[in-house]
């Protein structure tokens, strides 16, 4: 299910699926992080061997995602999830506007300043090192925080 | 000492020294994990020098509650450090073990163990290679009966089909080619069944059908997926059958259709030698008792899909024979039970020579009725269906 960090270059990315949601919607119940974890890590995994098997493991890391947006997430605008496929992987976008508070800590893209606990991505971070999965945070133009995770297609990959 | 709550539980087995968590365990808050906590945390305190921390069937979880797990045996670590606490994960659930090794690493009385064979007691018997053949032998001569008992079980074309428990995949190639399902997924907990099984299936251009190693008592699929659920020869192998039962029935749709097949070993029969044959299958029945098995259990399959909750229940009987096809691959299967059951199973239960020789005669009687020009040899099934109320 695991395997080495992988950096796919993004050219070779397809889009697959894309969901917007209104932010308000999503963050009037805690419940739909569930419920959208499911969906998206059932759609990274319907082309792997074991589908049933990779989309559990998937939803891991997919719903701590969803789960940072839903505590993290301004509630104006709209939350986008985005699924592309590369040659070696899935990759899984989430993008939402932060609470200005916090955007400052989101533009730090020091690794060692995320790993610190108080920082909102922390969880994530050990998690995705734990369970061996590529994660990446990163703001745009926007200040929309971006949140990446890449799923390989190959057991051991 | 116990804790439910709707997604999820805790328990403790103080025989096993054993804390069971299980479900689905996505809190929003560490207020939610309040009472397992509470559980685990008095559990942790219980006498004995080892715990373990039974994960296995932890389908879900968030970081809040893993947080939270951490924090109660990371201090029962330190307070108590001759304590050894054992984190029991299953191999099926591909995240659990490295997650929890991350704790392993830090607490050097805290040790994650990967729990991957023995889900069903009688799985170490059936699993070696050499049984593949006679298992597709079964399959053949069964599929001559079943192919026309299922369409009367609700089984048609196009349907959303889980085979549960498919061992080497041969019963869902056959539904694949048959009955040209929407979706299959054939699901087991032997990796090198499932392995066999892609191969089988690569090789007839097989492509769509949904291979996936799993545990039947606890099944990451979905709840309420599937038209119709087979699960044949299984059952009876379980030691807690409602628990499977109760999985089927999750993840079948209201209106959908769980299709079970089991076998009443003392009915197996013969002619000649009808007294030996008779002796040697009621033999049969007790040993699987033994190692809590139940393989008469095929009447009863009416009265397990009832307490299930199934409703419009059908049962019907069916009886594998010499004359089925040819009478070379009965007597092929009757021998490798004779391996099995004789060579392998009495001698685990300790059985004497005198009581392993009579036990084979049977056996042989058996062979001997199938092949006999004269002789008739039987093994009778029971097919079972229950509908998921709306």
């Amino acid at each position: 299910m695991t395997g080495p960090y992988a950096s796919p270059n993004p050219e070779t990315f397809q889009d697959m699926a894309a969901l917007a949601l209104d932010v308000s919607l999503f963050t009037s119940e805690f419940r739909l992080c569930d419920t959208i974890s499911e969906y998206l890590a059932d759609i990274v995994a319907q082309s792997h061997e074991d589908p049933s098997r990779y989309a559990n493991f998937s939803s891991l890391l997919i719903n701590e995602i969803v789960e940072l947006a839903f505590r993290s997430a301004k509630p104006v605008g709209n939350i986008d999830f985005n699924l592309l496929r590369g040659d070696a992987c899935v990759r899984v976008c989430v993008g939402f506007t932060p609470d200005r508070t916090d955007l400052l800590r989101w533009q730090n893209l020091d690794r060692s300043a995320r790993r610190e606990e108080y920082h909102p991505d922390h969880d994530l971070l050990v998690l995705a090192e734990a369970i061996k999965v590529n994660v990446q945070a990163e703001t745009d133009a926007d200040d929309r925080v971006i949140l990446t995770a890449d799923f390989m297609l190959q057991e051991g990959a | 000492m116990s804790q439910f709550s709707s997604s999820f539980s805790a328990e403790f087995d103080d025989i096993n020294q054993e804390i069971v968590l299980s479900g689905r365990i996505r809190p929003s808050s560490p207020s939610e994990m309040a009472g397992v906590l509470d559980v685990i945390r008095r559990s942790l305190n219980s006498n004995g020098n080892v715990i373990y921390l039974n994960i296995k069937r932890v389908t879900h979880l968030n970081m809040t509650a893993f947080r939270c797990l951490e924090q109660v045996l990371t201090e029962t670590c330190k307070t108590k450090t001759q304590r050894n606490i054992i984190v029991v994960a299953s191999s099926v659930i591909a995240w659990s073990a490295p997650l929890f090794q991350t704790l392993a690493s830090i607490q050097p009385n805290l040790s994650v163990e990967i729990y991957d064979s023995a889900f069903y007691p009688g799985q170490t018997f059936v699993e070696d290679e050499s049984f593949i053949p006679i298992l597709r032998t079964q399959t053949k001569m069964t599929w001559r009966h079943e192919r026309e008992i299922l369409p009367r079980h609700g089984m048609r074309n196009g349907l959303s089909i889980a085979d549960i428990c498919c061992g080497i995949g041969d019963f869902a190639t056959l539904i694949k080619r048959q009955f040209e399902p929407a979706r299959l997924v054939a699901l087991d907990h032997s990796k090198r069944s499932l392995d066999y099984a892609r191969r089988v299936a690569a090789e007839f251009g097989l492509t769509s059908i949904e291979y996936t190693y799993g545990d039947a008592a606890q099944m990451l699929l979905a709840d309420n997926q599937f038209d119709f659920v087979t699960c044949r020869h299984s059952l009876q192998i379980f030691d807690r059958p409602d628990i499977l039962l109760r999985e089927l029935f999750r993840i079948c749709k209201p209106g959908g259709r769980v299709y079970i097949t089991n076998e009443k070993n003392s009915h197996c029969l013969g002619e000649p030698h009808s007294e030996s044959i008779r002796w040697t299958y009621e033999q049969v029945a007790k040993l699987f008792s033994h190692f809590d098995m139940d393989v008469e259990m095929g009447p009863k399959s009416r009265r397990l899909l009832n307490d299930a909750g199934f409703d419009d229940i059908k049962v019907e009987s069916f009886m594998v024979t010499n004359l089925d096809g040819d009478p070379r691959d009965f007597a092929d299967v009757i021998e490798a039970w004779e391996d099995v059951y004789a060579g392998q199973m009495a001698v685990r239960r300790g059985d004497p020579p005198d009581f392993i020789r009579r036990f084979r005669q049977g056996f042989k009687d058996h062979v001997l009725a199938a092949l006999h020009p004269k002789g008739y040899a039987g093994w009778p099934i029971w097919a079972a269906s229950g509908r998921k109320p709306y």
